[in-house]
């Protein structure tokens, strides 16, 4: 259990290692329910829209990178999670999810821990980025 | 002097409605394969029920997936007299106001939230933000959800 104490501005969030694959993405779409094949799924979609292959849809690395969050501070601790998409995700590739705090204040009787966080590829492309506001118990 | 943006103003203050959604287990087993997520309260109904839920809960940015449900108008955006074309997804946002668990039947209201240009080194792009609050079975607001699409001239 994390608790509110335990967290210092600066503090280091990860890193997550993980990949996207064509069969997950697959799946990601018919839960979705994104008709396929689209650009997220198809070589030649993909081509079309200008992209060298098919992508990881925005919102499946949003949920990635939720997970990174959740995974550190617990379940139903994720308050507010606000991303930009920079660039392209591709499949069956590298992926590295880290974040950092940037700032830990009380506000409105809560512990509120804000954070940088961003999903980098292999090559150093800075796929998704964004901030994150997470909720902590204070220790008993 | 900030750009006077040609679209269709009537929008701002509209709420479009839709669903009810049904949360289902295998939805939220399956949204929670494809980001790998391995916490058992995401993932089994049991474990969720032993700390606590009533049921298997949806990790917190689950109402992503039910957004593009709603159907929304377009906004007849004009760059420089001209129509545009389909917008890019730029960013989202996801403020998680309650737990959702299985079970849930989820109401979605929409509104025209923000548009507004940039200009960067690649020309002036314009925008376009909607915000979508789901409330629950029970009326009580579970998510904010913010998407925004990029145009360019």
């Amino acid at each position: 259990m994390l608790y509110f104490e335990d967290v210092e501005l600066g503090d280091e969030i990860g890193p997550l290692e993980t990949e996207a694959t064509d069969a997950g993405v697959l799946e990601f779409c018919e839960v979705w329910a994104n008709r396929t094949p689209n650009r997220f799924t198809d070589q030649a979609i993909a081509e079309q829209s200008n992209l060298p292959g098919p992508i990881v849809p925005g919102i499946m690395s949003m949920g990635m990178m939720a997970r990174l969050l959740t995974d550190w501070a617990g379940a139903e601790s994720l308050k507010d999670l606000d991303v930009v998409f920079r660039q392209p995700v591709p499949h069956h590739k590298p992926i590295t999810i880290a974040a950092t705090v940037t700032d830990t204040r009380q506000e409105d009787g809560e512990n509120v821990v804000e954070c940088d966080i961003m999903m980098t590829g292999a090559e150093g492309e800075r796929y998704v980025g964004g901030k994150a506001i997470i909720a902590l118990p204070s220790k008993p | 002097m900030a750009t006077e943006l040609d679209y269709d103003r009537s929008l701002h203050g509209i709420e479009h409605e839709a669903g009810p959604f049904e949360v289902t287990e295998s939805q939220i087993q399956a949204f929670s394969r494809g980001i790998a997520e391995t916490n058992p309260i995401y993932t089994d109904a049991a474990a969720a029920k032993s700390q606590g839920f009533q049921n298997i809960v949806a990790p917190p940015t689950f109402c992503t997936i039910m957004v593009h449900r709603v159907e929304l108008p377009d906004i007849n955006l004009k760059f420089g007299g001209k129509p545009t074309g389909g917008g890019m997804h730029a960013g989202q946002r996801v403020q998680s106001r309650a737990p959702i668990m299985a079970g849930d039947k989820l109401t979605a209201s929409s509104h025209l939230k923000d548009v507004y240009p940039k200009t960067g080194r690649t020309g002036t792009m314009v925008f376009i933000v909607w915000e979508t609050t789901f409330r629950n079975q029970d009326g009580m607001v579970v998510a904010d959800v913010q998407e925004s699409f990029i145009r360019r001239g």
